[in-house]
């Protein structure tokens, strides 16, 4: 609780003051009085005194119910307030979870969504959504902020996905279409699973990122390249945030995370990596240098969607690597923290109504008093 | 110079007008009706006798000064007496302040005084101290007195005319008519006393002005200033019935135990409210103490 005209206090209270001494003074001032003589004959009569005793108390109480009153309409008139700051865009965020689920990315993806199964306990006002994708994408729940629910979702996903799981049942539905690792069409089901994503940028105040979690080993035929799927991404205004387990090349930015310059992707060299690399297995079996070719391509994408790229050498970085993105997200979109004012007026304003009653209280007492 | 006296005469000449003419001056002149005028003897001079009334040749034969008496009896001296403190200052019955109707009251007096060849002279003060003034026999002399009265102010002492009587009593041995300007004073055994011994000596006449109402339905409205003490006095709070009861019971038994004291001594009172009756009354006085006597 604060004050926001805290000044109002003091300079009130001089004032009240000052007005306090000039009325004192003109009372002093008594040539206004008509001079009477005699006087002692009225006022050493009893019942003289007795009046006189009746109006000091009451010249009293209305003095102090005029000073509580003045003080408390000060104290509301300086506005008492409780200021929070909150960063508003932090909490509009909107998170997509966008994992490959081919065979080689399953123990990247436990690690990422058990980090973000620990991480939903603290968001406030985030939206997450999460879909997965090999040679088709299943959306396994929209954007949403039911907290509960995506805490359920996500270890559900985290036991499905584990090395322990049985059966592969939580993937139907990812490798309805031939090939593998279709990435394009998996960031493209992702963008989409914005809210109107295919609208003009600008129109949504939500910030987007996206987790995505891909070795980009790309077999198959996809719908979308990486590239028109990152031309999507960016007409959503979303950030790329990739993940790639399998970066041992020397081409790739290594093991460091790319900065997010905001340089255009080059356009020819993803194209090439979309058709070059629709030979390969979806096992990883090819030479390093096309996996340093796949992580450019995914960097690239990264760079061009105003994210970050990530090599993983183990599940177990996936978690500080987590904590870096939301760092990053909230270094980007903290801005200025924004101040929240409430005014809490009641307090003071309640005392100010009470000191009123008394002052009414007192004048009709005068009035009883005085026929 | 706008004279005080100019304005006592205009109120004069209007109640000369309304009465038969010389009525007023008649009534003065026969307060002393009856000395003996032609009686002539010489005694010793004493503060306060005229200059002129000394009997030089007699003076020189014996060595002392000595006056002579027939003179100064023909001549009369009227001695005005008058409480010059702060209640002068406060307001009267009808509003006015009480200086004013006291002016007035003098006014009317000295100017029958010095049309009848008399001197007056004035003793005036407060509690703080008494001041005299000489005789004269000139308007410019009664012009003089009555500025002196017109400058009680609330910057003066507090009023004792208690003080002033015994001024007198102690300062002159002639016989002088005395007009003892008083206010609402209460009779007590201080003012008995002193009445008791200038009765002896002079003829009295009181005139009162009287005070201004505290309480009761005339009273004055809001606050008072108590000239006494200079401290607010809470009229308002006067207007309870009750109140103005008890305030009333009290001036009456006041002025009771005054007009008592007065009567006692064969004192003829008049007790002015406003200057319009200031006039009347005066004549009323006059008339009361030649019945009186």
């Amino acid at each position: 609780m604060a004050l926001k005209y805290w000044w109002l206090l003091p300079l009130g209270l001089a004032v009240l003051a000052a007005a306090g001494a000039w009325l004192w003074r003109r009372r002093d001032a008594v040539q206004e009085h008509s001079p009477v003589a005699h006087a002692e004959r009225l006022t050493e009569l009893p019942a003289y005194r007795q009046a006189v005793a009746a109006h000091r108390k009451r010249l009293a109480c209305t003095l102090a119910a005029f000073a509580v009153l003045a003080v408390s309409l000060l104290v509301a008139a300086a506005r008492p307030v409780s200021e929070s700051s909150s960063i508003p865009e932090q909490l509009n965020r909107d998170i997509m979870l966008c994992l490959d689920v081919s065979g080689s990315m399953l123990e990247t993806d436990e690690a990422i969504v058990g980090v973000f199964s620990q991480l939903v306990g603290n968001f406030k006002g985030e939206r997450i959504g999460m879909t997965i994708f090999d040679s088709s994408a299943v959306m396994v729940f929209p954007l949403t902020d039911d907290y509960e629910f995506v805490e359920a979702e996500l270890a559900t996903a985290t036991q499905a996905l584990s090395s322990d799981a049985g059966t592969f049942d939580y993937l139907a539905g990812t490798y309805e279409a031939a090939g593998s690792s279709l990435i394009g069409d998996g960031l493209a089901n992702c963008v989409n699973g914005f809210p109107a994503a295919g609208k003009a940028a600008g129109e949504t105040e939500r910030s987007r990122s996206i987790i995505f979690a891909t070795d980009n080993m790309l077999a198959g035929r996809p719908l979308f390249t990486l590239e028109q799927a990152t031309g999507l991404a960016k007409t959503a205004k979303a950030r790329v945030y990739a993940f790639n387990p399998n970066d041992y090349g020397p081409t790739g930015s290594g093991a460091n995370e790319s900065g997010s310059s905001g340089s255009d992707p080059g356009s020819g060299s993803l194209g090439s990596i979309a058709s070059d690399s629709g030979g390969y297995g979806p096992s990883g079996s090819g030479a390093v240098p096309l996996f340093g070719d796949a992580a450019a391509g995914l960097q690239k994408t990264a760079v061009a969607t105003g994210g970050a790229y990530y090599a993983l050498e183990s599940e177990e970085a996936v978690p500080s690597i987590v904590e870096k993105v939301q760092a990053t997200e909230a270094s980007l979109l903290l801005g200025a923290p924004q101040k929240t004012v409430v005014d809490h007026p009641g307090a003071a304003l309640g005392v100010a109504g009470l000191a009123l009653l008394g002052l009414a209280l007192v004048a009709a007492a005068a009035r009883r008093g005085r026929p | 110079m706008a004279s005080l006296l100019t304005a006592v005469q205009k109120k004069m000449h209007i109640f000369a007008h309304r009465k038969a003419r010389g009525l007023l001056e008649g009534e003065y002149a026969s307060i002393f009706r009856g000395r003996g005028l032609d009686f002539e003897d010489l005694r010793d001079y004493v503060p306060g006798d005229e200059v002129r009334d000394i009997d030089w040749k007699a003076t020189a034969r014996t060595g002392k000064p000595l006056v002579k008496r027939y003179v100064a009896t023909r001549r009369q001296q009227l001695l005005f007496v008058a409480d010059t403190g702060r209640n002068m200052a406060a307001l009267a019955q009808g509003g006015e302040l009480k200086k004013d109707l006291a002016v007035m009251a003098m006014g009317v007096l000295g100017v029958l005084a010095v049309g009848h060849g008399d001197s007056v002279s004035l003793v005036h003060g407060d509690g703080d101290g008494t001041d005299a003034l000489p005789a004269g026999g000139t308007e410019h002399h009664v012009e003089m007195l009555l500025r002196r009265m017109d400058a009680a102010g609330l910057d003066h002492g507090p009023s004792d005319l208690a003080a002033q009587l015994e001024y007198v009593a102690a300062h002159y041995r002639q016989r002088m008519l005395l007009v003892i300007i008083a206010d609402g004073v209460a009779a007590d055994q201080r003012l008995a006393k002193v009445l008791r011994r200038l009765r002896a000596q002079h003829e009295i006449l009181w005139v009162d002005i009287a005070d201004a109402d505290l309480a009761g339905p005339d009273a004055v409205q809001g606050t008072g200033l108590d000239v006494a003490g200079m401290e607010p006095v809470l009229l308002f709070l006067a207007q309870d019935p009750g109140l103005a009861r008890s305030y009333a019971e009290a001036m009456a038994e006041r002025a009771r135990g005054l007009s008592e004291l007065l009567a006692a001594h064969g004192i003829a009172t008049a007790s002015i409210a406003s200057s319009s009756e200031a006039v009347a009354r005066i004549f009323a006085l006059l008339e009361r103490h030649r019945r009186g006597r």
